[in-house]
């Protein structure tokens, strides 16, 4: 999808509508290392691999000693879904025992609580059961730590208040602020576990593009109610997220400009950035071990199941994307028109944009297996892409 | 020549009788009297030739005045289909003379009547018939046959049998009534539906759709052919004997494994209920949607519930109106109390203590001894909202199967032989026009060897399941290249 000119236009008068001022925030985009490690395996060696990170950024206590930690995971898109007959955690999904590992690691580090969020995708009940639902042993993840919670946030938080405003700083994008589950507001360190993988509307997914499940579809799903959230979700972020073709409740911010394109590969990347800016993501960790090249979720026909067997992390979700969209084969300063942005604005740049953090690899300091000894080049296309009705997911 | 228990019948429209009722209906053009003429000249059973079918329902008496001439007319047919060893039952409904009806079988050759609410006296085997939810259960005869049944199939206005990613479709099925009626009588149930009449093609797909959702929940369609086939049929076009043939094909394959009818489903769901009136509406519909649910259940009929073991069962649902008997509320409260779920309508005293059942439900949880009893708020009014409560509430932790890249539109089946030798996994997609790429079937239970068996497939494929990756249980990759039916034969 290519954007036209008066959509062009349209867009760069929404951004100078709000207070952002991409040239000086991006020269000042704050930079963290990120650490890289080869890994084969989801087992002994994913914990010796992610050990070894987590001391290359200097050791995980200074950042989650007595503080309660969330963890965003992926588990994009409906349970029955696989890549050919590979388990959604060896391809599409966050692993399980990738969780099971940062729990009892971050529990190592001296966490007071540990909480394992996602939006798991139109479901009424709880996360533990969406996992069990998936073929995940909910109890290895609820072991692998003496506090841990399992939260679906696409569910009101339970027992307090619901939803918590976060805004976003520098005006945001396309949305001023979010309405997200209060389990963010409770939470004093956020962990994007992250999968290294493609996306068909926002070109790669990543630390940042995890963050987009973060919107609990409640209120920003389909058909949520014009007023106030829905009870439970009743489908995707189709609406609001990529198409653009109502807005949220009016209980939650509306869109700053509601004439700004309402084009996918527009919308989503301005929302993540928007949504990373508003909800900083204080450890990204970027499971390559094993994922799915092509698209976000199995795709017959253009997706296959790769093995890459990298594993990286670093405390700025920017920095550790760039690096990200780097061992894919892919360069991070890529603009709308270039791989793996061919279709859509770089999340990268716009995350940029607001100053959460730099994508310039030369203000980058790579830490363990340098980026050419870890590349593992995505495919740009691996075949003709089936028009699909609107599932879009992380 | 007798009625067959494993006979496979067709439902043979022709005849004055079959062209005075259809001639009612609106869009009859002369084109379909024509086929039905067709069809009661006896050399229209050429069609047979090397089919399964060896049956033929013949519209015999509905009290109009074209009974007579159906029946004179009939003589020939009937006489040829012996010939052929084809077996001719008749069917009667409306205001015929039951007594005349048999009397005029019993002449022209017939092998038996169907009758609905018959009374009288006869030697003649009469099947009695009925409404699904009126059914005469405890009706003498050598099988049963039920009308008011649905074509199977995906309903989405307006976009044919199509399931996709983006819309919900509804799904029509008879299994769950089959799997009702089995708990309740062993003798053979015969399913009497027709093809839509209008506003579809009807594809071979569609019609082994049909017969799978039958055969697989132990009953048997009355095979019935829309229009377009059977005026194919007696011009002898290729698609319309292709259809027939791959028709005869699903028939031959369930008559191969006559013996999975013996097998019972290894549910961990019971559902409790007298499955009358008002209580049929609800627990069947329960049924229904649990199986939408991928639930594996098994009805119980309140009759017999006293004399059967709740062994193997996580959870039961007591969904009718009325209070069960003492004896069975204690057996039921039994079972709660020793680990089991126990689902009921409001009227259930709210035994145990409160405990949170992590999501919103209709219904109030309280732990009572080992086990939980979820009592709901107020009257239950939709079976589908009970059936996913049911599903959360049992959680997907003691799922017996799951079936990764299936329809979501699709059923699946877990039944175990008697001896507990064999489990048998059925899956059945309604989404005929899907393309399937290549389907994973988890099962919990650690099963050594398993027999992957399909339509139209001369052998079996033997399957080596593997150790499932993430969780426990085995897993059983089904190459890309098998339809939408599938089964897999377990060894235990």
């Amino acid at each position: 999808m290519k954007v036209t000119r008066r959509e062009f236009m349209a867009g760069a008068g929404a951004a100078g509508l709000g207070l952002i001022q991409p040239a000086r925030l991006r020269a000042t985009a704050p930079t963290a290392p990120v650490a890289i490690a080869k890994c084969a395996d989801y087992g002994t060696g994913f914990l010796s691999a992610t050990e070894k990170l987590f001391d290359q950024l200097g050791g995980m206590g200074r950042l989650v000693k007595g503080k309660t930690v969330t963890i965003k995971i992926n588990l994009t898109g409906e349970a029955g879904m696989r890549q050919e007959h590979f388990s959604a955690g060896r391809t599409s999904w966050t692993h399980p025992r990738t969780v099971g590992t940062i729990v009892h690691l971050l529990d190592k580090a001296g966490a007071r609580r540990i909480r394992v969020v996602e939006g798991a995708w139109v479901w009424a009940a709880s996360l533990e059961e969406f996992m069990y639902k998936a073929n995940w042993d909910a109890r290895l993840v609820l072991g692998a730590a003496p506090r841990v919670e399992l939260v679906n946030t696409n569910l009101p938080y339970r027992g307090r208040k619901p939803y918590t405003r976060f805004p976003v700083p520098n005006g945001g994008h396309l949305f001023p602020a979010f309405d997200l589950n209060t389990v963010y507001a409770e939470s004093d360190v956020l962990v994007s576990l992250a999968k290294l993988k493609q996306h068909d509307t926002a070109g790669i997914t990543l630390s940042m593009k995890n963050c987009f499940g973060c919107s609990p579809t409640t209120i920003y799903g389909d058909k949520v109610p014009t007023d106030e959230p829905s009870p439970i979700p009743y489908g995707g972020r189709n609406q609001i997220g990529h198409s653009g073709s109502r807005q949220p409740p009016k209980s939650a911010p509306p869109e700053k400009d509601p004439t700004s394109p309402r084009q996918a590969g527009y919308r989503i990347p301005r929302f993540v950035a928007d949504i990373v800016a508003a909800l900083p993501v204080h450890l990204a960790i970027v499971d390559g071990v094993e994922t799915i090249a092509g698209a976000e979720l199995p795709r017959p026909g253009y997706t296959k199941m790769v093995s890459p067997g990298v594993v990286l992390a670093g405390t700025n979700c920017v920095t550790t994307d760039a690096v990200g969209a780097a061992v894919m084969g892919f360069d991070p300063m890529a603009e709308r028109g270039t791989a793996p942005f061919e279709g859509c604005d770089s999340t990268l740049k716009l995350a940029e944009d607001l100053g959460v953090g730099t994508r310039d690899l030369k203000r980058i300091e790579v830490i363990g297996v340098p980026i050419q000894q870890a590349r593992f080049s995505f495919p740009e296309h691996l075949g003709p892409r089936p028009a699909f009705g609107g599932r879009r997911s992380q | 020549m007798a009625l067959l228990p494993n006979a496979v019948p067709m439902r043979w429209a022709s005849g004055p009788l079959e062209i005075a009722k259809r001639g009612k209906t609106d869009g009859f053009t002369p084109q379909n009297k024509q086929t039905l003429e067709r069809f009661h000249d006896p050399a229209s059973l050429d069609i047979l030739k090397d089919s399964p079918i060896d049956c033929l329902l013949l519209s015999w008496a509905a009290g109009l005045p074209e009974d007579a001439a159906q029946q004179k007319s009939a003589a020939a047919l009937v006489a040829a289909a012996r010939q052929r060893n084809l077996a001719v039952a008749g069917w009667v409904e409306g205001t015929a003379d039951h007594a005349a009806a048999i009397a005029a079988a019993r002449a022209a050759g017939l092998v038996a009547v169907a009758i609905q609410d018959f009374k009288g006296q006869t030697d003649f085997p009469v099947i009695p018939w009925g409404e699904r939810g009126k059914m005469p259960w405890d009706a003498p005869g050598p099988l049963l046959a039920a009308t008011g049944n649905v074509w199977p199939g995906v309903t989405v206005p307006g976009f044919g049998d199509s399931a996709g990613p983006t819309r919900v479709p509804w799904l029509d099925s008879n299994g769950w009534f089959l799997q009702m009626a089995r708990a309740r009588v062993r003798k053979p149930l015969w399913l009497m539906f027709d093809p839509p009449a209008k506003g579809r093609i009807i594809t071979a797909a569609n019609y082994q759709t049909a017969i799978c959702d039958a055969e697989i929940a132990g009953g048997r369609w009355v095979i019935s052919l829309d229009e377009t086939v059977r005026a194919g049929l007696t011009e002898g076009n290729a698609p319309a004997r292709e259809t027939l043939k791959q028709i005869g094909a699903a028939i031959a394959f369930f008559d191969k494994h006559a013996d999975w009818r013996t097998f019972r489903s290894l549910g961990i769901l019971g559902v409790v209920s007298d499955f009358t009136g008002d209580n049929f509406d609800m627990s069947g519909e329960i049924l229904n949607l649990a199986a939408r649910q991928n639930l594996q259940f098994r009805a119980i009929w309140k009759s017999q519930a006293m004399a059967q073991p709740f062994t193997g069962l996580k959870a039961l649902i007591y969904a009718d109106k009325a209070a069960p008997e003492a004896p069975l509320r204690r057996k039921m409260m039994a079972f709660t109390e020793q680990g089991g779920l126990l689902i009921t309508g409001p009227k259930w005293d709210p035994e145990g203590t409160p405990t949170d059942p992590g999501f919103d439900t209709q219904f109030t949880v309280r732990t009572f001894g080992k086990g939980r009893l979820a009592v709901a708020k107020d009257e239950l009014t939709d079976a589908f909202q009970v059936a996913v409560d049911a599903q959360f509430l049992i959680s997907h932790a003691n799922d017996l199967v799951k079936v990764y890249n299936a329809s979501s539109s699709g059923c699946t089946l877990v039944m175990g032989s008697p001896d507990g030798k064999r489990a048998l996994v059925e899956v059945l997609a309604f989404a005929t026009a899907r393309v399937y790429g290549p389907r994973t079937v988890w099962v919990r239970e650690k099963y050594r060897g398993a027999s992957l068996w399909s339509i139209g497939a001369a052998e079996p494929v033997r399957i080596e399941p593997m150790p499932a990756d993430e969780y426990f249980g085995v897993e059983c990759r089904v190459p890309a290249s098998v339809p939408g039916y599938f089964a897999l034969e377990f060894e235990v």
